[in-house]
């Protein structure tokens, strides 16, 4: 039997159970389309995607093919760990070594205030269980380090960096570009931020836009940064995800967005691979 | 001469009836033939607006949308 008259019967039986009124899509027998490569249930949960014209049934699938490792559970990764898992992302590992503080709660979405005390992964893991069954996500309480990058970025499709410091930032990008990775670069400050998408070896990396971290640089916890900021850059950042996983449409490579919420203004900054660079300059 | 592909979409209300028409089509090789009944009203408007936007050669005979694959 076919998927699709697998899905019939399903969504007959669903019907009948409910008192809904039926609601299949039967196909005559013999001339059915080829058997769907997702599910009834599937089709409805990504149906306001799927119906976009950039969009559609191989795009779903590779999404749902993809395996992403998202770099801190915070500000940035709460809304990219959202949107990923409800977009259909297969598999998202989560990664953060810190506990939900109430401090937390007015940006990152992922946590409430029944979490304070709780790892942040084990706190956003549970929300992304209950948004989307189908994804699998597993938590990772570490801190991403030089010694374990790479056994971290094992298996991955795509690194997603949410953290909040210039050491991990460039730790990561490093630790993509050896291993080619593709990577999605962020960070938020006040009302302001900026995203950049890496195919390290084809497009400039991070250390090549940002050759060294700013001597006075604050993290977000000595200064501040506004709620809906994280969430636009983060969703941003989501997006530039979405663009590599299923090529959809051109990520921000060579170079990054700059965003200033405060005028509002958005501004593409172009930058180019550096032959010299520390991380991508022999690839 | 390849097989005209039936799709039944009577059952199914706006976006879905778009949506799996979308999909339908996605797996059919260009030149390839869709028929796909369909309730009057709001779908046999919209699905038809849907399919000649996405560039598909579209017919009506009642409530059969005919859809030849761009």
């Amino acid at each position: 039997m076919s998927s699709s008259r697998r899905g019939f019967f399903r969504d007959l039986a669903a019907a009948v159970g409910s008192g809904a009124r039926e609601a299949a899509d039967a196909v005559r027998e013999g001339t059915e389309p080829p058997p769907s490569p997702l599910t009834d249930a599937e089709i409805e949960r990504y149906s306001r995607q799927l119906v976009l014209p950039e969009w559609g049934m191989a795009a779903q699938v590779a999404l749902r093919e993809a395996q992403v490792l998202v770099v801190g559970a915070g500000g940035l990764g709460a809304p990219v760990a959202l949107y990923l898992a409800g977009a259909g992302v297969g598999r998202i590992g989560l990664l953060d070594d810190e506990a939900v503080e109430t401090s937390n709660l007015h940006r990152q979405p992922l946590h409430y205030t029944p979490d304070v005390g709780v790892p942040k992964v084990e706190s956003a893991a549970a929300k992304l269980r209950h948004l989307n069954p189908d994804v699998e996500v597993a938590p990772y309480q570490v801190r991403l380090e030089p010694h374990n990058a790479d056994a971290l970025l094992e298996g991955q499709d795509l690194v997603v960096d949410c953290s909040d410091s210039f050491t991990t930032r460039y730790t990561i990008n490093r630790a993509c570009c050896d291993a080619r990775v593709p990577l999605v670069e962020a960070g938020v400050l006040g009302m302001a931020g900026m995203v950049m998408s890496i195919r390290p070896g084809r497009t400039a990396c991070y250390r090549c836009a940002f050759p060294a971290a700013p001597q006075d640089a604050p993290r977000c916890a000595d200064a501040g940064v506004l709620g809906p900021a994280a969430g636009v850059i983060g969703s941003l950042q989501a997006l530039e995800a979405m663009k590599l996983i299923t090529g959809v449409a051109p990520a921000v490579t060579d170079g990054f967005l700059q965003v200033d919420l405060a005028g509002p203004e958005f501004v593409r900054v172009h930058s180019s691979r550096r032959p010299d660079c520390h991380d991508c300059g022999e690839l | 001469m390849t097989a005209v592909r039936h799709l039944d979409i009577t059952g199914l209300t706006c976006p879905m009836t778009w949506v799996k028409t979308k999909l339908a089509l996605e797996a059919l090789a260009p030149g390839e033939t869709l028929e796909v009944d369909c309730r009057p009203g709001e779908a046999l408007e919209n699905v038809p607006r849907s399919a000649r936007e996405a560039g598909h050669a579209v017919s009506l005979r009642g409530t059969t949308i005919r859809i030849v694959r761009a």
